[in-house]
This record gives structure tokens, sequence and C-alpha cells, in this order.
């Protein structure tokens, strides 16, 4: 197992089972949870990103990579780099919440944290998790210390989410030494300021497979850098390979087993997107304070306008909804890691199938964080009125670059397949017992108004509305598929309806736990758990309606409708109260604080 | 060689202060090691790192949150730690007298602290340790090597700046521009982990504090609102300039 920083783990739970499964709040991992060591971390962390990265913003917008370059040496003294390195290989392989919370923390920029992500995360994870103990030894220390920067090249022009279909090609030298590589490679970040390239192509044609290529090898040509929306301070290019000679030591993992590792990094890449958008969100929703509290009109600083206090509320209810979500599914996939046996020959590919079981927890915090950074970017731009607009005030280039976090690792349409899929595949396999759940909701729904259970304290009506959107959900999921069966996957609209539902369930539920888990100790995290659950219901309500919508019509649309209407009752809270009195502390502390 | 660094622990200047009940309200709030302390962590660090053979002891005295302040120097890279358990704050004269006793107790023979004290501001720690020791003193150090037991250093006086020589046992106080405070690295945070942090009570030490503090507000300059008419630019000048010299005094 990695080393365990935290005092606390998680219950061990099942991926996707958090629609059918109740779990108590000591069961999950929550911020509050960190060790003191985590939390030196995470200051230090922080430490970094406020006088190392911040002052350096103009520099790497600007593209003066030996800023970014200088910036991920000094990250690599620090340690950052090595998080997920074992330590055979000088590395000090920590655990995966630890790993997050850096790079929670680190995102004060869009572009430097892309810089940073694509290194430690696609750029080292395929050689830790798949080289040879000679790839490792030639290249990990050096990617650990921030001399090397790491690249990972996938996507093509034709072939981005469709990855499996790249026209890249591999074939073996007659000598036998060397693979001889031929094709073009899109939107390659950290192309330009790296000096190792993990490439997939096919061997042949056919077999899909990962190489090591070290920058300057002969047919290897990085093109210009991309002008680009957002992030506009990292790297990405095209790659272009042209009778490229890799030699054949340097094919990573298996020939014909590249998908593996294409697949695998990306639910590691999916997590940390959302940690990132926390930390981002969080520095955002800073700069959108102070502007607020400096700016006056009509005599008051606006901050005590009631459409700027629900503004800063339902940012700050999204950022804590974050947090809890991201720390609990990490927290879990540290319970799982903690189970392995180091000492396996196979504990790498233990370590991807652990991580690979909360593929769908993945995906929904993927699409889901990145949108919830969306909303926090866009909401304090606006804060700032014309400020917003120009690029004199860190505003605007938030918003900008939050936008990439929709696309790349997957866009969100993706995603939210995935999330779809994955549980009804998983549902059939007969691995999640989604169906007999669905079942079960059915016969209550059916046999009309029963009692509900009754809860006590400060969530009690929070609960409440948590249980019938996990119904909501169960209830839509069997509607769905009782419409389409297995041709369900081709109705895309209905699967990112069900996605939409499923992602509020897991971040309700997760907002709730962690909420319950401070034992009332904390009203404001209380009144934030209330406003982000009417939020979340809202969504899930309007999902359900479009969905029976959809799939039903005449008696059954009436039936249905009937149904849903019964789950969908509820009294609303008063979130004009909670957001204000959410607003005045958020103001007060100057940032976001919980 | 022993040396003795004092820490203490201040709100973290990014935090806003709020008052409540005469006091400064810490509830929820992020507490960081003061800085002119974590310059003399960092000086005892750099002696170290320059050849001499030194174990390195940080002191706090204070209430359980302290430890965070002793945690982040451990893993900064000093070797171990003391916590003096005290939930009343003690004023300079009374915890120079427990940092003098425990200097003698581990055989110290130079101490670190920071001249002031982000929030309280007083500069007589360094000189109160150093009188009851017996010890000479050099304050606002801003330059220090070590040769043998002689310290040679540099400090501001009111006018320009000196430099010393003095002989161990000694005090230093230090301030701003003295170093350049490192980072903790993730493996000595790691490290640090299984470091000693040895706990006593301030009982031990028979100290009371001789100034008690009864409240605290937070000053809130009036602004002055006064817009000058500009129709006649020379006059407006000359105004501006009298009033920030004679009312403002922010120019000589």
């Amino acid at each position: 197992m990695s080393t365990a920083v935290s005092p606390f783990l998680a219950k061990r739970a099942s991926g996707g089972s958090f629609l059918i499964e109740d779990l108590r709040p000591e069961d999950i991992f929550t911020p509050e949870d960190f060790s003191d060591e985590q939390k030196q971390i995470a200051d230090t962390t922080t430490a970094f990103a406020d006088n190392e990265i911040l002052p350096a913003i103009r520099e790497i917008e600007a593209k003066n990579f030996d800023v970014s370059r200088g910036l991920m040496r000094k990250a690599g003294d620090l340690g950052f780099l090595s998080v997920d390195v074992p330590e055979e290989y000088g590395g000090m392989e920590l655990d995966k919440v630890t790993s997050a919370l850096i790079t929670d923390k680190i995102s004060v920029s869009g572009s430097f944290s892309v810089t940073f992500s694509a290194h430690v995360g696609i750029g080292m994870l395929p050689l830790i998790w798949y080289g040879t103990s000679q790839q490792k030894e030639k290249y990990l220390a050096k990617l650990a210390s921030g001399e090397w920067i790491a690249s990972y090249a996938l996507s093509e022009s034709s072939a981005g989410s469709d990855a499996m279909n790249i026209r890249a090609r591999a074939t073996l030298s007659t000598d036998g030494k060397s693979y001889i590589l031929n094709g073009e490679k899109m939107w390659i970040s950290n192309a330009g300021m790296a000096s190792l390239f993990t490439v997939f192509a096919k061997i042949d044609g056919e077999q899909f497979t990962a190489f090591l290529i070290e920058a300057g090898t002969p047919g290897l040509t990085v093109a210009a850098e991309e002008h680009k929306l957002g992030i506009r301070g990292s790297s990405t290019c095209a790659v272009i390979l042209n009778d490229c000679h890799v030699p054949v030591e340097n094919l990573l993992g298996e020939a014909g087993k590249g998908h593996q590792i294409a697949f695998n990094v990306l639910n590691v890449g999916r997590y940390k997107l959302a940690a990132a958008a926390v930390g981002g969100a969080r520095n955002a929703f800073r700069d959108g304070i102070r502007y607020a509290k400096e700016r006056k009109a009509f005599g008051k600083s606006i901050t005590a306008f009631g459409l700027v206090q629900e503004k800063i509320a339902h940012c700050a209810a999204g950022i804590y909804a974050a947090e809890s979500v991201v720390y609990r599914t990490v927290g879990a996939i540290d319970a799982a890691l903690a189970g392995l046996d180091k000492s396996s020959p196979s504990y790498m590919h233990q370590v991807q199938k652990s991580i690979e079981e909360f593929a769908v927890e993945c995906s929904i915090l993927k699409f889901w964080g990145s949108e919830m950074l969306e909303r926090v970017v866009d909401h304090m731009l606006q804060l700032h009125g014309g400020y917003g607009y120009v690029e004199e005030f860190p505003a605007e280039r938030s918003y900008r670059d939050s936008r990439i976090n929709k696309i790349f690792e997957g866009t969100n349409e993706i995603n939210r397949l995935i999330t779809t899929g994955w549980m009804i595949k998983r549902a059939m396999q007969g691995r999640l017992a989604l169906l007999p759940a669905i079942q079960k909701v059915m016969d209550e729904v059916m046999a009309g108004p029963g009692a509900r259970t009754a809860y006590e304290g400060d969530l009690a009506a929070e609960r409440a509305l948590l249980d019938n959107a996990k119904k909501l959900g169960l209830f839509c999921a069997g509607a769905a598929s009782q419409k389409y069966g297995t041709d369900l996957a081709d109705q895309q609209e209905v699967m990112g309806m069900l996605a939409d539902i499923l992602a509020e369930v897991l971040v309700l539920d997760s907002t709730i736990l962690r909420t319950q888990k401070m034992a009332g100790k904390n009203r404001l995290a209380v009144q934030l758990a209330r406003h982000y659950a009417a939020h979340s219901f809202s969504v899930v309500v309007t999902a359900a309606a479009r969905l029976i919508g959809a799939v039903a019509e005449g008696d059954v649309l009436r039936t249905q409708m009937a149904i849903f209407r019964r789950l969908a009752k509820h009294e609303p809270s008063n979130t004009v109260a909670l957001g204000r009195s959410i607003s005045a502390a958020m103001v007060e502390a100057g940032r976001y604080a919980c | 060689m022993r040396i003795l660094t004092l820490v203490r622990q201040v709100l973290d200047a990014q935090e806003s202060v709020r008052v409540v009940g005469g006091a400064v309200d810490l509830e929820g709030r992020k507490l960081v090691m003061d800085t002119m302390d974590e310059y003399g962590v960092e000086e005892a660090l750099r002696l170290r790192e320059s050849g001499t053979d030194a174990e390195i002891i940080v002191l706090a005295v204070g209430p359980n949150r302290v430890e965070e302040a002793l945690r982040t120097a451990l893993a900064m890279g000093a070797d171990r730690a003391i916590h003096v358990e005290s939930d009343v704050a003690l004023d300079a004269i009374a915890l120079s007298s427990v940092v003098a006793q425990i200097a003698r107790a581990e055989q110290a023979t130079l101490i670190l602290c920071g001249g002031q004290q982000a929030d309280w501001d007083s500069q007589a720690l360094g000189a109160a340790t150093a009188e009851r020791l017996n010890w000479p003193q050099a304050t606002w150090t801003r330059a220090l090597k070590l040769r043998g037991t002689t310290l040679i250093g540099e400090h501001d006086a009111d006018q320009g700046s000196e430099s010393f020589e003095l002989q161990l046992p000694a005090v230093i106080t230090t301030q701003q521009g003295l170093n350049e405070p490192r980072y903790p690295t993730l493996p000595n945070i790691m490290k640090s982990k299984k470091k000693e942090i040895r706990r006593e009570s301030v009982a031990a030490f028979l100290v009371a504090p001789k100034l008690k503090l009864l409240g605290v507000e937070i000053q809130e300059k009036q602004r002055l609102k006064r817009i000058l008419d500009g129709r006649d630019v020379h006059a407006a000048a000359a105004q501006l300039v009298q009033s920030l010299r004679f009312e403002a005094r922010v120019i000589a």
C-alpha cells in the first residue's frame, strides 16, 4: 500500500454504490479528516502557490516557459512531483488524498495547473504503472525533480474522445532494433517544453501501443504553439512523427495493450481535474470577494446587495459541495488501495483496478466539478461588472481558463455517457444491485404514498430530499430502461439526464454526510449544505421531469408524473435567508472559508 | 552546540481581524508561525548547514494549537521541540524566564528569537532573556555567521548599521532581511512526524504574567473626505502638500 498520511481510513465501498447504499457519516473521508501532515503539506503548497506562482502569472501567461520550467524545478525540490513515485525510485508514494490536496492547493493559475497536472498525471503515471525497471531508472528521477517535463500524446485531429481510432503507425525496423513511427498528434499539453513524450501509435496499424520518446529524437517535431482561448501560459502543440526511430526498449507496457494505459490514467486525471477545479474555484472566489468588498455603488459596498450575496452564497455552497465529493471519493480510493499488498508483482495492476472500480465517480467528478468551476468563475466575473471584462483583473483570465475543463480528459458529454453507461453495465453484470433497488422503488411508489423516514436534526429536510433524489434516480432509470431496454445507450439525451441525477445524488450525499460528520459544530457548514441541497434537488427534479416527458406518453405519462410529483414534493427552504447569512460569513473572511 | 529557537503563533496576515469580547477572535482563523521567528528557525538551520555541528531545539509556550507552529519548524529541519503548555498568555518578561530556564536545562549556547511579535511588537523578550542569563545580545540582526565560538554579524542601528562580534553563549533577535525562510519540503514534513515534541507544564517554571491584557480594539482611521477644488491647480497642489505634511503627517 501507499504510505498512508491519513490516520483515518474510510469504509471500504464499491464504486457506484452511492445510489443504493446509505453510508453513515463516519464511513466517509472528509476534509475535516486531514491529518497534521496533510495540513502541513497543504500549507506548503498554498505558500508555494501564493508566493511563487501568483507573482509569476504575467510571465507564465506570456508563454515564458523558462519561468514555468523554473517553477516546476522548485515544485520538484519541494517534493510535489514525487508524490506518486514509488519509494524505490526515490519517490514518496503518498496516499491519493495527499496527492489530490496538492493538486487542489496548487491550482491558482489555470495555465500552470495544466503544466503541473499534465506532468505528474498523464505524463508520469504511464511510466510509473507500466515502465520496466530500466525505463523507470532512466527517466523517473529526472521527471520527479522537474529537470525534465513529461508530455502525453494520444489525441489526433480525427481521434479525440474516440481515441482507439488513431492513425499514427509504428513499424518494426528491419534490424528489429527500433520502431519507426509516423503520424500527427494534436492538442498535446506540455509539448513545447517536454523532454519525454508518451506517444500512442498502432503497430502495423493494428496493435494500439505506447512508446516513450525523448525530445530531440530525429523524426519527432513539435509544431508551433496553438493560440488558445484560455490556459495561454500552458504549452499546447501538435507533435509530428516522421520516420521517428524509437528503440524497442522504449516500448511502454505491452504491444497491443496501450489502451489499458490510455484508459487507466484517465480515471486519475478525472478526479484530479475536479481537485484542481476546487482550487481554481476557491481562488476565483477570493478574487471576486476582494473586488466586491472594495467596490462601492449607491454609497455602499456591493456586498450589501442581495443579488450579489446570492451569487456569493451560490458559489460558496458549490465549493463546499465540491470539497465534500472530491475528498470523499479520493478517500474511498485510498481505502481500497490500503488493502493491497505492495510486494505483490501485480501491485501496479491492482492499483489501477482499484481506481477503476471508481470510474463512475471519477467521471461524475470530472463533469460536475468542471461545471461547478464554470459557475463560480462566471458569477465572480459578474461581480466585477465592466472590470470583469478587461485583462487588468484576474476574473477575466479565470473565466477563460476554466473553459478547457469541460473539454479535456474526456468531454463532459462523453463523461455523462460513461456515467450512466457504467452504472447500467454494472447492473447488467450483477455487480451492482441496481435492478433490485429499482424494483423496490417501483413497488413502493405503486403502492401509493407511504410513511416517510422521519429524520431529526439540522439536516432533516435535506436528508429527506436526498432520499427522494435517490428514488427519483432509480425511478427514472427504471422508466428509461422499460422504454428502451438495451437500446438506452443510443438515447444520449436520456443518458445525460440520468447522469445529471446520478451526479447530484453523489454530490449531495457527500455534502450531507460531511456536514453530519461535523456534528453540528459548524453552523456555516450546515447553512452551506442546506443551500446546496436546495439547488441540487432542483437539478434532479428538472432532469427527472424532462426524462419522463421523453420516455412516456398518454396514460403511462400521467401515472409516471403522479409518481414524480409525489417524490418531488417538498417544502422549499429559505435560500434567501441562507444565502445572506452565508455571504456575510464569506465577505467577513474575505475568501471561501468553512 | 545546541541552538534554541523560540516560535510564536500569530494570525495569518491574510486573515481579517475581528474582536469578540475584548479579544481578537481566533475561532476558525488561520494561525501561522510569526515571520520574525521563522527567520530565527531559518538562521539556525543555515548556521548548521554552513558547517556548525548543532542540535536545533524549537520552543513554544502556549495552548495546544502552538504545536502546529512547532511542527512547521520541525518540518523546516529543527531536530526536536519543547512545548510548554500554558493557557495563560505570558508577557515578554515572564516568557523570558521560561526561555532562560529551558536554555539552562538544555545547555543551549545560542538563543534565536524574533525581535518583534507581529501581534504585540515589544522588543523586550530577547533583552530580558539575555539579562536573566547574563549573556550578550544582538538585536535587529540582518546577517550572521559563526566562526568557532564567535558570532560575526551585522545589525541595524538608529542611523545606518553596525557590524559586530560576540562570544557564545548569546541571544540574537532577528528582523526582516536576515534570510529568506524555506518552505518545509514534503519529505521533511513526513520525516518530522517522527521527531519528538516534549510537553511540559508552565506551572513548573513558576512564572506569572505581570501584565494583564484588558481589552483590544481595532483602530479605524476616519477619512477626512475632503475634496480639493482643482480650479486653481497651483493652489490645490499647495493645499495638498500642506495637508499631507501637517494634518496627515505622511511627508516631512
